[in-house]
């Protein structure tokens, strides 16, 4: 509970002729559980407000930015509910980051967590106050008047009052500082299956992404970026590009930029320009070269991060099974390619950015520029795909050092091939797994060793410290391993990685889910066990178990595998050349999920997922619409991983280019999905952009081992790995 | 540079500008219909997919010389109250997450129920598998697709 006085204040300096509650919901990416302690106790700065206008509209201005997670819409779904507004009047605007509204942001699947008993609070502290002024009005005892749908009313003489009505008295009263909650049974939209708040925009064309800002007298850039570290341009035909009307040769940072009137001049100049880089040094980066560092890092002590010694009693390993799982680098390859807009003057700047971390672009923009950060504006706009790729502002920087160079507005437009080439990718790992068995086969050992890359992309929160937290992060699915076994040892290699890399939707599960699921899996076969039911085993014992700041709740867990073996026809026979595999997974401690998958594996070696059946437990379900589009696009996002596209490097550069070479997942790829949500005794709820995105992979190598005995484990599944045992 | 006439949603436009600019960048930059996106710029993503007599094409394979006396419908042209039934169909299955990639989703959907207008499934994986969504939308737009199918006649229009 973060309930404190501090919560929330109304602020009359906004209020006026409306009703003005601001809050500081605590809990946020970057920001650890401790963050909110420790905030409370300093001086009370929200990030958050909810206005009631005289009009009736209800707004709500928040830094969540949509990426298609659908936040706006599920947090307006808890304002609405909590203040009995009328859902068609409630209003979302963008908050804009400032010295005094920090820690904006979105990402790690903390937005509804973080904002669900703070947002609940501030809306009905507004309730609270539009009934007190309701009961004045009648001079009625306030007990007696209630709240329902954007009005006040008064049961025993059936008088009603508006919101609308009330805002200027309501917004004279004192704020209360502990306003009830209403129950969850008396909850009206909250748990319901809600459409978006901005469909209708997005199906005429009237949604406006990053790329789509137009600001007057804006000139548009391409950027030819060095191809590899330390590139340095050798040569550029200057005159033909400069021969392109309107187009200006703007040498930054990242490269040498083309600035037109339009983005085809820009386009066309940056081609014209053709920039010959020589040749890469020898030592230059490659991602096969990589691998082997990884895979001999794997053999390392590391740092541990979880250690249990087996209890007295326990008896001997008798036999060892051991496994390395590859896992590549990926693109986050977002439909809207990375962009931005800025516009310098001498002591300002305006940004206009599809942006997960305006606090942190600002910041960087105003450093860079040699400015206060209250003077650069960031505007955030919606966002064509996140992914965390957002998380990081270096296009943002591009935009206002052209921006600055040629003294006018400049967007800046990454092209496919930069966005494929040049990102913040997915950084590749090697897990070293081994599992012991004693005399009757029973698993008495486990040891897990990640060998990968902390994030090199500079995050919100700066302090980076090298503790056991640092390395358990970076664990995530490794030392969480949820399964009771007498002993336990992970740990963490950390491998210098000299590509750009940062989060990934999920940021550090996907690697080490997709080993652990899997070689549970083997070590399941290699026992003569269902692979389902020999999870359910190793989930009894205590029913909760520590692993660092995490509570494992194995109960949870149990309970939605329970319910995959019985959606999915568990231990049913399925055709030949087909196989069902299981996978599951805690994400940070929070939302539980499993998957049953059915694939077929063609003549060719080709894979085909069929069917999902997806079990989730993720708390209180503010949305369930939301959960299952969650659902079904984590589905395909770990699709694309397992079956499709990877980044392999040469000569320090990047070798795919596009969506041709870098696959993702198309509407042919896409299997039947069943979602079953699991009715959860938790009383909020759980992040679901990221955790449907770690089980999947497994799920997956899982059933083509069912179907076929050939163990995957590297990703992605390439032409010919399975072409022997197809044929 | 030179001066082109085309017709976009109904109303004839004359723009000025560079014979091989892609038609994307044309209605983006110069005609301000943004609703028309850049996803690749070399056709394999379907996001600047627009209607040409009711035919999906992409936007960004169309050099303005060439598109001159043409005439296309844009995502901001298919309806002034996204009453068609693709648009009806997208807002009811609740298709979008980011919604970035689905106006060329949309479109292109439109074109295949031109074609096709009771598309098999194996007709609607074809249709829409040269499109990119990488939220994953693609569950529900299956079922909007047939949704769409579905609806009286009468109201479908390009």
């Amino acid at each position: 509970m973060i309930t404190s006085r501090r919560a929330f204040l109304k602020t009359a300096a906004l209020g006026g002729a409306s009703l003005v509650v601001a809050f500081n919901e605590n809990r946020l990416f970057g920001a650890g559980k401790d963050a909110a302690k420790k905030e409370a106790t300093g001086q009370f700065k929200p990030n958050g407000w909810i206005r009631v206008d005289a009009d009736g509209t209800v707004t709500l201005t928040i830094g969540k930015s949509e990426m298609g997670q659908g936040v706006r819409t599920s947090l307006a779904m808890i304002l609405a509910d909590e203040l009995e507004a009328d859902w068609s009047r409630i209003k979302l605007v963008q908050a804009l980051p400032g010295p005094d509204f920090k820690r904006l942001g979105t990402g790690g699947s903390f937005s509804l967590a973080g904002s669900w008993e703070t947002l609940r609070q501030a809306a009905a502290a507004a309730r609270e106050m539009l009934i007190t002024a309701a009961a004045a009005r009648w001079k009625v005892d306030r007990a007696a008047c209630s709240a329902e749908k954007g009005e006040v009313l008064h049961a025993a003489s059936k008088r009603r009052l508006k919101y609308a009505e009330l805002v200027a008295d309501a917004a004279k009263l004192p704020v209360p500082a502990d306003p009830p909650l209403k129950k969850a049974s008396d909850f009206r939209l909250i748990g319901k299956p809600t459409k978006r708040i901005d469909g209708r925009s997005i199906v005429t064309g009237a949604a406006r992404y990053g790329i789509d800002t137009k600001v007057p007298g804006m000139l548009y850039a391409s950027i030819e970026r060095a191809p590899w570290t330390g590139a340095k341009p050798k040569s550029s035909q200057d005159a033909k590009a400069l021969a392109i009307h309107g187009v200006r040769i703007v040498p930054c940072t990242s490269g040498i930029a083309a600035v037109g009137e339009t983005t085809w001049a820009a386009l066309k100049g940056r081609a014209a320009l053709a920039v010959a880089w020589g040749d890469p040094p020898a030592n230059a980066f490659d991602s096969e070269a990589h691998f082997k560092r990884l895979d001999e890092a794997s053999e390392q002590k590391g740092f541990v991060t979880r250690k249990e010694e087996a209890p007295a009693g326990t008896r001997a390993v008798a036999r060892t099974l051991y496994a390395s799982y590859f896992y590549p680098f990926y693109a986050h390859a977002p439909v809207e390619t990375m962009n931005c807009v800025a516009d310098v003057r001498a002591d300002r700047c305006v940004i206009w950015a599809p942006t997960q971390a305006p606090n942190s672009l600002q910041d960087e923009v105003a450093k860079f520029l040699g400015l206060a950060p209250e003077k650069v504006e960031v505007n955030v706009t919606l966002i064509g795909g996140g992914f965390g790729r957002r998380l990081a502002v270096d296009y943002a920087l591009e935009a206002a050092e052209i921006s600055r160079a040629v003294k006018a507005p400049v967007q800046v437009l990454w092209t496919r091939t930069d966005d494929t080439r040049q990102g913040h990718f997915q950084a590749a790992s090697v897990h070293r797994l081994s599992a012991g068995l004693d005399s009757a086969d029973a698993l008495v050992a486990w040891r897990h060793t990640k060998a990968g890359s902390p994030h090199n992309l500079k995050l919100p929160d700066p302090a980076a410290v090298r503790d056991a937290g640092f390395y358990q992060d970076l664990s995530w699915g490794v030392y969480d391993v949820p399964y009771a076994i007498p002993s336990i040892e992970t740990a963490y290699v950390t491998v210098d990685l000299a590509v750009r890399h940062g989060p990934w939707r999920s940021v550090f599960a996907p690697s080490s889910v997709f080993a652990r699921e899997a070689f549970i899996d083997e070590v399941a076969h290699a026992r003569g066990s269902d692979p389902l039911g020999f999870r359910l085993e190793l989930l009894n014992g205590p029913d909760t178990v520590k692993a660092g700041s995490l509570t494992i709740d194995r109960r949870r867990l149990r309970r939605v595998l329970e319910l995959a073996r019985e959606k999915s026809g568990w231990g049913t026979a399925v055709a030949a050349r087909h196989g069902r595999g299981v996978a599951c997974n805690i994400y940070d401690g929070e939302t539980h999920i499993a998957y049953v998958v059915d694939v077929v594996v063609d003549d060719a070696g080709k894979v085909r997922v069929e069917r999902v059946v997806a079990v989730v437990d993720c708390g209180l379900v503010v949305n369930p619409t939301g959960v299952e589009q969650q659902i079904e696009g984590g589905i395909l996002w770990g699709i694309s991983s397992a079956l499709l596209g990877e980044i392999t490097f040469r000569g320090g550069t990047a070798q795919q280019a596009n969506y041709a070479d870098y696959g993702v997942a198309r509407m042919r790829d896409t299997p039947a999905i069943e979602v079953h949500i699991v009715p959860s005794e938790a009383t909020q709820p759980f992040g679901m952009g990221e955790p449907p995105v770690p089980p999947i992979a497994p799920a997956i190598v899982n059933a083509i081992f069912a179907a076929t005995g050939k163990r995957i484990r590297r990703l992605p599944i390439r032409p010919g790995d399975l072409k022997a045992v197809g044929a | 540079m030179s001066e082109i006439s085309l017709t976009v949603n109904g109303a004839k436009r004359t723009v000025k500008v560079d014979d091989d600019t892609p038609l994307v960048w044309v209605l983006r930059d110069t005609l301000a219909l943004t609703g028309t996106k850049y996803g690749c710029g070399m056709g394999v993503c379907g996001s600047c997919t627009i209607l040409e007599n009711g035919k999906a094409v992409r936007s960004c394979q169309i050099a303005a010389s060439a598109a001159k006396g043409r005439t296309f419908v844009t995502i901001e042209g298919l309806s002034k109250d996204a009453s068609h039934p693709c648009q009806r169909a997208w807002l009811e299955e609740d298709v979008a997450q980011c919604g970035f990639c689905q106006p060329g989703m949309i479109l292109t959907a439109c074109g295949l129920l031109r074609d096709h207008p009771n598309p098999t499934d194996e007709e609607i994986d074809a249709a829409m598998s040269d499109s990119v969504c990488r939220c994953g939308t693609y569950p529900r737009m299956r079922k909007a697709i047939r949704r769409a199918a579905a609806a009286p006649r009468t109201q479908k229009k390009p």
